[in-house]
């Protein structure tokens, strides 16, 4: 009997053992080491470490990060993945290269591609930017998307509303439109007293660009031509010098000299420094504007962030007719600028299931939440769940400001003319004519007719280097269109 | 052991094979890369060009630009950091109380990385928020554009190359002056020369050794400037303060442009080396004169 009680005990030890590890290892990857890479940290790559750790925990595997300078990531993936090997099961890249790495991608499993947290994240990422000629090839797991952020303090002063109807015989409120944005600019711009209209990011090699792409936007991002916003999607002429960019570039220059005195050396950083340090009355950027203005430790400004979509336009240029074409409404068209970061599976790695299965947990909504509240990740919201969920971001935020945040963040990923960014094979190649172009034009060395005039002639010169044919199906590709 | 010892080659050959893998070889790769057309970004199979890069290179109207920006700030930079060096090391060379406290003060900004050098000029220069704005507008300049406007931008690289790199001037100099012959000066005063005589007649021409030396130093490491213009404008306004490792830089890094970004920097060593015998042929006959 005593036998019996010893050997019945040591069973039940052994199985309830047994039921724990498998409670403890869900699934269970135990042995599986998985090498994921990304850029140096701590933006993105804290993601995957913070991420890894949770779901090490949970499924008994393993997870390597290994970090890459930037411009160190881009020849590491392509030759690994180009040479067939195994090197690493999870990579975490800038989605402007997706073109290059299509190829070599496994398709998501298709019982990622459904269920409530599938249709959670956000369409523009799920229909177009994890999208490669129909299949699912990559996971967002950050999102990036331009928006409005305003001084509440100031444009609810009654002073101030008072000043600005009789000046512009409209109400003060949040910009709907460009010109309003200038408007507004210009009413605020009170050197004597430490503010200036706006601050944006001029800055050559200081994403420049993308803040340009923004105001463009609102004038190129036609609802009926869609992907025609930067290249003819039938012949890759470049479109960059058509009228609706040129408005688009003297509206950017406008707002350079409604910005305090050293905006043209200006980063999307020292934009956030500008505008949480309490000089500029409004901005436009990222969504990391609003989170480090509502900090107190670092913002002057916290408790009056406003936010709101980027501004848009009545009017936009119709690159088939070359004419303006007038709408009865403000057409909003947020820019996705650089469209977020995108975690994708090798097909040469040889622990997919493992690897589709970490992404899973990295982008889950619960853990790309806390992500997304947790600064130094760089990840923004780019699920419909980071958008609504109002307790999350209270420790960020006064209630209203992450009411307008959250609003401003969800609208624009899920408004109907949202611009996607260009996503091309040599990006780089591109933007950086784009840039010297751009700053000269903003020195005042060059009008922006002739400087876009410039831009759009080493484009297309760039295009036919790099193969047009190639270009135009990767061009279409990333804007969604079926290949011609 | 004799000279045809063949135990000479168990020495010799481990030392000549590092040498070539180590030194030669990434130059030869580097020189064979400059003939072909390859690109990472996107990736195209690599193809012959021949002279392709080099003559697009030179065609290239930025690449002179970025020349001609280069060798302004080198030039300017470094007569700046000789001439205020050799004044400083004079100074010190004069042991004057305390003197060693200046020479540590004088010395600390060359310790400093380049990069938080010019992080810290960015700060000074900021024109709102600045100390340097503060200080000038009680002149009544206020927000002057520092960073942004091309004179004002190519100025501001100067001033930071001078305020860095005059240390090293004072360093090599203040050495040279400590190894001057006393006698020869005790001389010159028994003839009653003016400390001016005696700078101009005994000084500067036993120092022109060390000067030509630190001088070339100088005007090598100028040219190759990077960091400081990168964090200080990034090469803005347009393409107006961007130096020639920085235009590599741009090629090499933002468009992965290998090929050409080689035949650049082929074309860099071309530029240095004739600077570098330019001068020292100019300099030949006076160092002749004062051997």
């Amino acid at each position: 009997m005593r036998k019996f009680l010893i050997g019945s005990t040591a069973m039940a030890l052994l199985a309830m053992s047994s039921a724990t590890s498998a409670l403890a290892c869900d699934p269970d990857y135990t042995g599986v080491t998985l090498s994921a890479t990304t850029q140096t940290g701590p933006y993105i790559a804290s993601a995957l470490q913070l991420a890894a750790k949770g779901w090490e925990q949970k499924t008994c595997g393993k997870v390597n990060v290994v970090e890459f300078p930037w411009s160190e990531l881009y020849p590491k993936i392509v030759t690994t993945l180009t040479s067939g090997e195994d090197t690493f099961d999870v990579i975490a890249f800038a989605p402007a290269w997706a073109p290059d790495f299509t190829d070599y991608l496994s398709e998501m499993p298709k019982a990622m591609q459904s269920g409530p947290d599938w249709e959670d994240i956000a369409p523009v990422y799920r229909e177009s930017l994890m999208v490669w000629n129909g299949k699912v090839l990559s996971q967002t797991m950050d999102g990036d998307v331009h928006t409005y952020t305003y001084r509440i303090d100031l444009f609810e002063n009654p002073d101030n509303q008072k000043a600005f109807k009789e000046k512009y015989g409209y109400d003060l409120a949040p910009a709907k439109t460009w010109k309003q944005y200038l408007d507004i600019a210009e009413f605020f711009q009170q050197p004597d007293k430490g503010i200036w209209g706006t601050a944006e990011a001029f800055r050559r090699g200081g994403q420049q660009f993308w803040f340009f792409f923004s105001h463009a936007a609102g004038y190129t991002n036609h609802p009926d031509h869609k992907g025609s916003m930067f290249f003819d999607p039938d012949t890759m002429d470049a479109q960059i010098n058509n009228p609706g960019w040129v408005r688009g570039l003297e509206e950017y220059i406008r707002s350079s000299k409604l910005a305090p005195p050293n905006a043209l050396n200006f980063s999307f950083g020292e934009v956030n420094a500008a505008f949480a340090g309490g000089q500029a009355a409004e901005s436009i950027g990222w969504g990391d504007t609003g989170v480090i203005a509502a900090d107190p430790k670092q913002s002057k400004v916290s408790g009056n962030v406003g936010s709101a979509m980027l501004p848009g336009s009545d009017e936009i240029w119709n690159y088939k007719t070359k004419k303006w074409d007038k709408f009865d409404h403000v057409v909003e068209s947020p820019f996705m600028a650089f469209g977020g970061w995108q975690a994708a599976v090798p097909a040469s790695s040889t622990k997919q299931e493992a690897a589709w299965d970490y992404i899973k947990y990295l982008t889950s909504p619960e853990v790309s939440g806390q992500a997304a509240i947790t600064g130094g990740t760089g990840v923004n919201p780019y699920r419909i769940s980071h958008t609504t969920n109002l307790d999350l971001w209270s420790k960020l935020f006064s209630q209203r400001e992450a009411k307008e945040y959250l609003g401003a963040q969800k609208d624009s990923v899920t408004a109907k003319n949202v611009a996607l960014d260009m996503r091309l094979p040599g990006y780089f190649s591109y933007t950086e004519i784009l840039e010297i172009e751009l700053s000269k034009a903003l020195a005042g060395e060059s009008t922006p007719q002739q400087a876009l005039d410039s831009v759009a002639e080493q484009w297309n010169k760039l295009t036919d280097e790099f193969g047009r044919d190639k270009q135009l199906a990767a061009y279409r590709a990333s804007m969604g269109l079926p290949q011609k | 052991m004799t000279r045809n010892d063949p135990i000479k080659h168990v020495f010799i050959w481990p030392a000549l094979l590092i040498v070539l893998v180590i030194s030669i070889f990434p130059l030869i790769y580097s020189l064979t890369t400059s003939f072909m057309s390859l690109r990472l970004v996107p990736p195209i199979p690599p193809r012959f060009v021949g002279f392709g890069n080099y003559i697009e290179l030179l065609q290239n109207p930025r690449f002179w630009h970025v020349a001609r920006t280069t060798s302004i700030i080198a030039f300017i930079a470094v007569a700046l950091q000789y001439i205020i060096g050799f004044a400083i090391a004079l100074a010190l060379n004069a042991r004057v109380p305390g003197e060693g406290i200046f020479r540590v003060g004088f010395l600390l900004p060359m310790l400093v990385a380049p990069v938080a050098v010019a992080l810290i000029a960015r700060q000074i220069l900021n024109p709102t928020m600045g100390p340097l704005n503060e200080l000038m507008a009680l002149f009544g300049f206020p927000n002057l554009p520092f960073l942004t406007q091309t004179k004002w931008a190519i100025g501001a690289i100067i001033s930071v190359e001078v305020w860095q790199w005059t240390p090293f001037v004072i360093l090599m100099l203040l050495a040279g002056l400590q190894t001057l012959p006393d006698d020869v000066y005790e001389a010159a005063a028994l003839e009653n020369a003016s400390p001016w005589q005696q700078f101009w007649g005994i000084t500067f021409p036993m120092m022109l050794p060390i000067s030509v030396a630190v001088v070339f130093i100088r005007l090598i490491e100028s040219y190759k400037i990077i960091d400081t213009v990168f964090v200080m404008t990034g090469g803005g306004p347009g393409i107006s303060t961007e130096t020639l490792t920085l235009f590599a830089y741009q090629e090499g890094f933002k468009k992965f442009n290998l090929g050409y970004t080689s035949a650049l920097s082929f074309l860099f060593l071309i530029v240095i080396t004739i600077i570098g015998l330019v001068y020292l042929a100019i300099l030949k006959p006076y160092l002749e004169k004062h051997k």
